[in-house]
């Protein structure tokens, strides 16, 4: 759910961030592969043809993204808020930061956030390396199953979370009633009474939908392994999980890097699954820091310290990328 | 092979390629009458009324237009279906203002919301029309007032109050105190029952009205200037005790709305149950396992002054209308007495304008007797500018206490601060 152009904003910037991260794992490769010279004999009209080729998409991506971020940031130094003119839009200093800081919900969310974002992104890698793995194989009918892995992934997040609720409803959802025909226990519960079970049923839906883009990238990743390395150490003696944990694994690296870097920051911006699912409740249990700016800019519609929060946001994520572009640099040395 | 399947997808492009010219020219039809753009074309002016509501309400706002446009021939008005979810819609309607769109027109607006309008500069004031505000009922009138100025028409009044079971609870209970002992009584009578007591408990607007229900059982109310009052504690504590002490509601009220209380009521395994008058005629209904054993009433105060929350939509103006003079002929023809008493009847929303209430619709609507008296206490939310965060961090304060995660006076300690600030600043 896009909650407005702002937190749009973010969210493509945040993406632009992760972009450019992979971009500099990327670019590592070429300097080894020698091609240098070649960009040396490049003539200047062809330079001109190439700038001439990338302004379009360099204008569009100014207009979506740079600009929101620009206007964002100096709406974080002002006074912005709709519902009360009077207020004027003067320059407002660190203000809407130190409110920010000095929020009673702030560290909860900041917890929550990062608390969500470790346990959900952790279940995708997993259960997306096993899928992965298991439809790099050849089976019969693995075309089939390699499409249909993908549909929960097609599904908008507020239809998968809308399905989601439905299924767990305490009085007329599939999943208690699965529970009570199998008798186990739990047909009764009330999934939002608790703060335990709200979280449960939010990284539920959120890996259902998300597991199969972790798939998909590493099955790329699987696919770009040569057999013969493979081959090679079946025939120096090393077994199924041997081969797994020392070729397998050190060889997905790249790919494992971009499927983390994709998850962490699209679960750092949570909001959708929170939003229709618990509501921030039971209390504010489930809060987040993406809640928290729907809260600034849809409820207190006061656009400077919303948009403090998505700078914030914002400067986190890039943390958190920069972070893990650090982590991949000295395989690549 | 090859060539055969690209000639195919070619000519089945060219065929998308010419429905989606198709589609686009159809859109810019459409964008083309759209009025406010082209505010009058020949004589004849097109306004925009967005409005919430489906099936019946949407049935009973068709027959008003074609009402509207029939007795003026020079007006058109179009119709824009907002969410039926009242949080939703408002994100919708102030994305509108925020743009400065001249349209939509006339707006219905849940009663939560014309300060927070007004405030922010969204509204036309309808002082200059010189309206007749002793035609509704008071307490409705207190909603569309803001800083003296009056910012919208009431148009219908809701009420929430207790629903119970004529066979199961034979006489109405006078207190709080007798409900608990009542629905245990009816629990242990009847074994089918699932509940005593069903009330929508989920974090959402719907929570705050049943505890402005319970406050009028205490003795309390919802002053935002003053909430952490004695009995404003007693009222959440019985709110939480309903659940975890008189076991009269189960813990999944936690995450009902009106919906559920509506289902668990209707389906005959409830006793009581808080709700809107809505669900008269659906459990008046044929086929219903309750047809004609309900009965509806204020909830039961123990200080004798009971109060039932106060529902339903004003009608405002959008400040930047290009038709001011039309869309306020519009409301006024929706505020006749007959339209008002036409909407009743079929959709069941209960006319703002008290002159509605005549014999008739009394005849065509049989429990209007019993709602006129928990209409007659009903008793607003706190009318502010700042009402959607004052909204976000009660239904914080009553999700975390009906959840067991905070004391009720613990709860109200911490929230009423917070509220009687957020209060204090959207009136200064």
């Amino acid at each position: 759910m896009r909650t407005g152009p702002n937190a749009a904003a973010d969210e493509q910037s945040a993406g632009g961030a992760s972009v450019a991260g992979v971009g500099r794992v990327a670019q590592a490769e070429p300097s080894v592969g020698g091609r240098g010279p070649l960009s040396h004999r490049r003539s200047a009209s062809d330079r001109r043809v190439g700038l001439l080729l990338l302004a379009p998409a360099v204008l569009a991506l100014a207009a979506v993204t740079l600009f929101p971020l620009a206007y964002n940031l100096w709406n974080s130094f002002h006074v912005d808020q709709l519902a009360n003119p009077s207020a004027g839009n003067g320059f407002s200093g660190l203000q809407n930061y130190r409110a920010l800081f000095n929020e009673p919900g702030f560290s909860a969310d900041l917890a929550h956030t990062l608390f969500f974002t470790a346990v959900s992104v952790g279940i995708e890698m997993c259960l997306g390396l096993a899928i992965a793995v298991v439809i790099s194989k050849p089976f019969k009918g693995r075309g089939l199953v390699r499409a249909a892995i993908l549909v929960p992934w097609a599904v908008p997040t507020v239809v998968s979370a809308m399905l989601w609720k439905t299924m767990v409803d305490p009085q007329s959802g599939f999943v208690n009633y699965l529970l009570g025909v199998l008798h186990l226990p739990g047909a009764g519960i009330a999934w939002s009474a608790q703060t335990w079970t709200s979280w449960a049923v939010v990284i539920v839906a959120d890996a259902w939908k998300t597991t199969p883009l972790v798939a998909v990238i590493l099955l790329a990743g699987l696919q770009t392994i040569p057999g013969d390395v493979y081959e090679a150490a079946q025939v120096d003696g090393a077994g199924a999980w041997r081969r797994f944990r020392s070729v397998t694994l050190p060889l997905l690296k790249p790919a494992l890097l971009v499927a983390l870097i994709f998850r962490t920051l699209a679960a750092f911006l949570v909001f959708d699954v929170v939003y229709i699912l618990t509501g921030g409740g039971p209390g504010s249990s489930t809060e987040t820091l993406g809640y928290l700016d729907w809260k600034a800019f849809l409820v207190n519609t006061d656009f400077g310290y919303g948009g403090a929060v998505s700078v914030s946001l914002v400067v986190m994520a890039l943390v958190i990328a920069f972070g893990y572009t650090r982590l991949v640099r000295p395989s690549t040395n | 092979m090859k060539t055969r399947s690209k000639a195919t997808t070619s000519v089945g492009k060219a065929k998308r390629l010419a429905s989606a010219a198709a589609t686009l020219a159809a859109v810019a039809g459409t964008l083309a009458v759209v009025p406010g753009t082209a505010s009058a074309s020949g004589n004849v002016v097109t306004i925009v009324y967005a409005t919430q509501g489906l099936g019946a309400e949407e049935a009973a706002t068709n027959t008003a237009i074609a009402g509207f446009e029939k007795a003026n021939p020079g007006i058109r008005v179009k119709y824009l279906l907002l969410s039926s979810n009242t949080t939703d819609a408002l994100q919708q309607l102030t994305q509108d203002f925020i743009s400065g769109s001249s349209t939509p027109d006339v707006i219905e607006s849940d009663i939560i919301y014309p300060a927070q309008f007004a405030k922010a500069g969204w509204l036309l004031p309808l002082t200059k029309f010189h309206p007749n505000m002793n035609a509704f009922f008071r307490s409705i009138v207190n909603t569309v007032t803001y800083k003296g100025q009056y910012y919208g028409m009431p148009w219908f009044i809701n009420a929430q109050g207790l629903f119970y079971r004529t066979d199961l609870v034979p006489t109405p209970p006078k207190t709080p105190q007798q409900v608990v002992a009542d629905a245990q009584a009816a629990m242990k009578k009847d074994p089918a029952l699932k509940e005593g007591l069903a009330f929508e408990g989920a974090k959402y607007e719907g929570a705050i009205c049943v505890y402005q229900d319970f406050l009028g059982g205490f003795g309390g109310s919802l002053n935002a200037a003053n909430l952490n009052t004695p009995a404003n504690v007693a009222a959440l504590q019985f709110m939480h005790d309903t659940i975890y002490k008189y076991k009269i509601a189960p813990a999944s009220v936690t995450s009902w709305t009106e919906a559920n209380v509506q289902d668990a009521f209707d389906s005959g395994q409830a006793a009581f149950g808080i709700n809107w008058p809505y669900l008269f005629p659906l459990v008046n209904a044929k086929g219903s396992p309750i047809a004609g054993k309900v009965a509806w009433i204020p909830f039961p105060s123990a200080t004798g002054h009971p109060a039932a929350s106060l529902g339903g939509d004003d009608l405002v103006i959008n400040k930047a209308s290009q038709h001011q003079a039309e869309d306020w002929k519009f409301i006024q023809y929706l505020e006749r007495p007959q339209v008002q008493a036409a909407r009743m009847i079929t959709a069941g929303d209960a006319p703002a304008v008290r002159a509605a209430y005549t014999p008739s619709l009394s005849k065509a609507v049989p429990y209007l007797a019993q709602a006129e008296k928990v209409f007659a206490v009903t008793s607003p939310r706190p009318v502010s500018p700042n009402y959607p965060q004052i909204s976000l961090d009660l239904q914080t304060m009553l999700s975390s206490v009906l959840t067991n995660q905070v004391s009720a006076q613990k709860a109200l300690a911490q929230t009423a601060p917070v509220v009687q600030k957020l209060f204090a600043s959207g009136n200064s």
